[in-house]
């Protein structure tokens, strides 16, 4: 019972922090290199927002998130967009941005244990002689809210529908009087907010540290390539099976070979399946 | 009416007390080289404690060396060493830069992390340059190899306690906490890097022998953002205490965890950052309390061990604005009087000179008497502030560090969660 229910947990965070990636490249093909830092960020804006404004919690969240969807928005406009087609270009600018949001946070005295977010609820029930706090039964919840709310979003309404078919053809997309570039901003920015909301969702479990930007980063991409990259679909469906995986791995060969699976998972793919379990680039398989 | 002959004898007066002045700011500084992991509580604190230092010395005059008084000059360079995934190399390149290009007398401080510290050593030896560790190396390793190679590794000091020491302390106010709530099941879980491994191995095998019954030993890498299966094990295996060295800032998820999960065992951290920090009550809303933290030395946490303890405590705090935080805050402090004492004792900054004066050093400082042992250079320790250098124990009690070992420096005793009272 515990490893079922810490095993969605984990899974469902981890899908959490995916999503975003995967939305930005499924749509753009750009990979967002800067999505950890934009996580760090948004959880430290909303503690600014929080502590040093006095804000009200909930409307510091949707400040934060909209600050950083319109960051993603603004890095996509005026950074990735004239990179956009060459890969390893869209890598190192991403990146590079990441790496500046994340060390010049550090460099403004964003360091320290002590930047947290309060937990939702607080308190803990056992389920079944398993305890579990309710802010993590939340994550349960929010997690599987945003995939429902993305669903629906990405089939009924013009903006999602618009995402879908740049996702699937983008010269077709052109055809049918779909703006690329702008379509591909509102991807950068909706991912952005996605990872907003993993880390508001997230982050009160622990605190909000600069280093937690590397391990998302790390965790998304891992998800995403076991997934295959681009489709969001597979990378819940990756995101339960490394979240198990790990669960599986701490209780019966310790928590000392966790972090080893999500890049192990990486590994195997890239040796099995190029193009991840739900991979649209076959022509990777091809190669191969 | 002052006289030509007053005025000119208040002229020369005033003159050479200008030039005895001006001859000891323009003397050339003694530069501490000091490789920290600046963005981390055991590097910050470390400068912090050292800057503090530095300018007491300075404002008093500075250092006598040879009949000529010198200041000291601080240059920090950010080793990075306690993030995540930075290789050892870079630590080593720190300590190379500021020997190299910031000309740098001492090291002082770091590497932190014991495996940059390690690799540092053949460093040292190289330019023959003296290092005293004074935050966050704990590795029992360090001095070991300054006993078995002596001539090579002599420029090598460390100021604070290592992990074989406190762990001994540690078994000892587990003794106390074994015969005053009848405890005796203990789980061990660590993080997993040099200091923390060897210390877990230790004690498993220390209480093992002293009648506790070791339920488990996790060991998690840096970086783990969910203790729940552990702290789970600890639960189903009726554990009592458990014991946790990790200086990973995820370490306060655990706390807020076995909080959340009411886990009847008393939880003890050493090196515990996340812990040690006056804002962890604020950070963790009071999910921390009853939480044990070892600091290592005196002096990082309020209490009385010395004279010099709440003098330096207070100085601290009204410098940088908040109490000493973390593990190196004190040690770093006196490494800096102890270097200046050996210096002025040396006449010389000879390095080969200065070791010889630095295995001699007995000072009263802010832990207690600072003696090191003159084969390994490891600090001597003692449960006792008059016999060496004290360590310190406390407890988070309603919203305060409350020092509660040793008993010696004790401002308070042990209490359990009110969830673990029968």
């Amino acid at each position: 019972m515990d490893i079922l229910i810490y095993g969605v947990i984990n899974s469902i965070a981890l899908a959490l922090m995916a999503l975003g990636f995967a939305l930005v490249y499924g749509i753009s093909r750009v990979p967002n290199f800067a999505h950890g830092a934009l996580y760090v960020v948004s959880g430290f804006v909303t503690w600014a927002l929080l502590r040093a404004a006095g804000l009200h919690y909930f409307l510091s969240i949707c400040i934060s998130m909209s600050l950083t969807a319109i960051l993603g928005g603004l890095i996509y406009q005026f950074v990735l967009i004239r990179v956009r087609g060459m890969p390893i270009s869209e890598i190192i600018a991403s990146y590079a941005i990441g790496l500046a949001i994340l060390e010049g946070l550090r460099w403004g005295g964003f360091k320290g244990m002590t930047y947290t977010l309060p937990v939702f609820i607080d308190g803990s029930i056992s389920i079944v002689g398993t305890p579990v706090d309710f802010h993590r039964l939340l994550v349960v919840l929010a997690g599987a809210a945003v995939v429902f709310l993305l669903w629906l979003f990405t089939r009924f309404t013009r903006t999602g529908l618009a995402l879908r078919g740049m996702a699937q053809d983008e010269r077709a997309a052109l055809m049918l009087g779909i703006d690329s570039d702008f379509m591909a901003v509102v991807a950068m920015a909706l991912g952005s907010m996605l990872a907003a909301l993993a880390a508001v969702i997230l982050l009160p479990l622990g605190n909000i540290v600069v280093e937690a930007g590397y391990n998302v980063l790390i965790l998304a991409i891992s998800v995403c390539i076991v997934g295959g990259l681009g489709s969001w679909m597979g990378a819940v469906l990756a995101a339960f099976l490394i979240g198990f995986a790990q669960i599986i791995t701490v209780v019966y060969l310790g928590p000392h070979f966790q972090m080893v699976v999500a890049l192990l998972a990486i590994i195997i793919t890239l040796i099995i399946k190029p193009s991840g379990l739900f991979g649209r680039q076959k022509e990777l398989e091809e190669r191969v | 009416m002052m006289t030509k002959r007053n005025g000119f004898i208040l002229l020369v007066l005033v003159s050479l007390a200008f030039l005895c002045w001006s001859n000891t700011m323009a003397a050339k500084p003694i530069v501490l080289g000091c490789p920290l992991s600046t963005s981390f509580l055991y590097g910050w604190d470390a400068e912090r404690g050292i800057r503090l230092a530095v300018e007491e010395i300075n404002a008093s005059g500075g250092v006598n060396v040879g009949g000529e008084k010198r200041p000291f000059a601080v240059e920090v360079i950010d080793t990075r060493d306690l993030e995540p995934g930075v290789p050892v190399s870079e630590a080593l390149l720190a300590v190379e830069k500021l020997i190299l290009g910031k000309n740098a007398d001492f090291i002082l401080g770091g590497p932190v992390r014991s495996e940059a510290a390690l690799a540092a050593m053949s460093l040292l030896s190289k330019h023959k340059k003296i290092s005293i560790l004074s935050t966050g190396a704990l590795s029992p390793k360090y001095h070991a190899l300054v006993e078995q190679e002596y001539d090579k590794y002599k420029y090598c000091f460390r100021i604070h306690g290592e992990a074989k020491w406190l762990v001994k302390e540690i078994l000892t106010c587990l003794m106390e906490i074994k015969e005053r709530f009848v405890l005796d099941k203990l789980f061990i879980m660590v993080q997993d890097v040099a200091h923390a491994r060897a210390a877990g191995e230790i004690l498993n095998k220390l209480a093992t022998e002293k009648g506790w019954n070791v339920t488990g030993t996790e060991i998690y890498p840096t970086g783990t953002g969910d203790f729940s299966m552990g702290l789970i094990k600890a639960k189903k295996t009726e554990s009592q205490v458990i014991s946790i060295w990790m200086d990973m800032p995820e370490s306060s998820i655990l706390l807020k965890q076995w909080y959340d999960m009411q886990v009847p065992a008393l939880p003890f951290g050493s090196t515990l950052a996340a812990a040690e920090q006056p804002g962890f009550w604020d950070a963790t809303k009071g999910k921390g309390e009853y939480c044990l933290a070892n600091v290592v030395n005196a002096g990082n946490a309020p209490s009385n061990a010395t004279p010099w303890t709440m003098r330096f405590y207070e100085a601290y705090t009204k410098k940088w604005k908040i109490e000493p935080e973390g593990l190196g805050s004190s040690s770093s402090y006196m490494a800096v009087y102890v270097l200046k004492e050996a210096i002025e004792a040396a006449g010389t900054i000879d390095s080969d000179k200065v070791v010889l004066a630095l295995e001699n050093t007995d000072v009263n400082g802010v832990y207690g008497r600072i003696r090191f042992d003159k084969k390994t250079h490891q600090v001597i320790p003692s449960l006792d502030p008059k016999e060496g250098a004290v360590g310190s124990i406390f407890q988070w009690q309603a919203g305060k560090r409350v020092v509660v070992f040793p008993k010696t420096i004790a401002m308070g005793a042990i209490q359990l969660p009110p969830w673990m009272k029968k």
